[in-house]
């Protein structure tokens, strides 16, 4: 790899804006460090869905990386309702709903994982989380491609598709 | 029922260019390594959190002994308040260098999700393996895992009706 995709893709982290979700202070304080340390230093975050859904809806977030299980709203909730958000001011085919959602969970049970995938989840992790992992994942993010579903009544990843889960 | 005469839904699928193609162009390479400078940087930020993270696990297992009783009660806001940390120290306790810790919270943590009533003497050994894990870190990974094995025979051994408590909601 030459040098200059190194150089973009640090121009690329500090240029990014990333909403937090999690409950956990220890946890939040251990994802915003990551972030920092990656060279991502615009980090919002919100303590549950509803403070994550509130925030979304005055800002753009680049990225949101959120718990499953909060009280009260749920991260598989803000993430339905984030899918579900009208968007006037989309450009091309991209619209803010379109925001791709990496979830750290302490769940992996496939159950939950149906129901992360179901809500419109785009990645999925189950902690506890390593650098590596955390940074391979939050660069996918940012450098995939998403595929989306579009019908009269849905739009979102597919309900269809098999969500990967990382595990340490 | 046969599905032969309902019209197709309309479906479109979509490509929608990465954060980094919309932020930098369609000639942007996607980075396909983790940078050794970033990574590095990374690890040092967990090993200076793991020195203040040390003292709330010990703080939080130590916290844990006394509310056994009161959560296995059949007391909800105790039982959800003892769930809490226990789940918080399955999340974390690995990311800082405990993993033996963080096996037994999450053993204990499917427990008390599979199971309505919880009983306070397989709670308190699960606790009191994870206080012996973190008293001694270089524990062996063998014996935490045959330790495991008998507090999941204890529970096989203990019938007991699934709680739907966190089950995947209806729709």
């Amino acid at each position: 790899m030459s040098a200059r995709p190194d150089i973009e893709t640090s121009a690329l982290l500090a240029g990014l804006k990333v909403l937090v979700v999690e409950d956990s202070t220890t946890m939040r304080d251990l994802v915003v460090a990551l972030l920092n340390s990656m060279g991502i230093a615009d980090v919002t975050c919100a303590e549950d869905g509803d403070a994550g859904l509130e925030y979304f809806a005055h800002a753009t977030p680049d990225l949101v990386i959120t718990d499953g299980m909060m009280s009260p709203m749920t991260g598989y909730a803000m993430t339905s309702a984030i899918r579900a958000l009208s968007d006037d001011t989309a450009t091309g085919d991209y619209k803010r709903s379109d925001v791709p959602v990496l979830m750290l969970s302490g769940h992996s049970e496939p159950d939950i994982v149906r129901w992360a995938r179901d809500e419109g989840v785009t990645d999925y992790i189950v902690k506890p989380v390593s650098p590596a992992l955390f940074y391979e994942r939050v660069l996918a993010a940012i450098s995939n491609p998403t595929h989306i579903v579009e019908t009269a009544t849905f739009r979102g990843p597919s309900p269809r598709r098999t969500l990967p889960v990382h595990e340490v | 029922m046969s599905t032969a005469h309902q019209p197709p839904v309309a479906a479109r699928f979509v490509r929608l260019p990465s954060i980094a193609e919309r932020k930098l162009g369609p000639d942007y390479s996607a980075p396909i390594r983790l940078d050794p400078r970033v990574l590095n940087q990374m690890q040092a930020t967990i090993k200076t959190l793991g020195k203040q993270y040390v003292d709330t696990l010990g703080r939080q297992v130590h916290e844990l002994l006394p509310m056994i009783a009161d959560a296995c009660s059949g007391d909800l806001a105790m039982r959800s308040k003892f769930y809490e940390i226990i789940h918080d120290v399955r999340g974390l306790a690995g990311t800082f260098g405990h993993p033996i810790v963080g096996k037994f919270a999450k053993a204990l943590c499917n427990y008390m999700q599979d199971h309505m009533t919880i009983d306070a003497t397989i709670v308190r050994f699960h606790v009191e393996a994870m206080r012996d894990a973190l008293a001694d870190a270089a524990a062996d990974d063998r014996i935490a895992d045959d330790t495991l094995q008998s507090l999941e025979l204890l529970i096989r051994t203990t019938a007991d009706a699934r709680s739907p408590a966190l089950k995947r909601p209806a729709r």
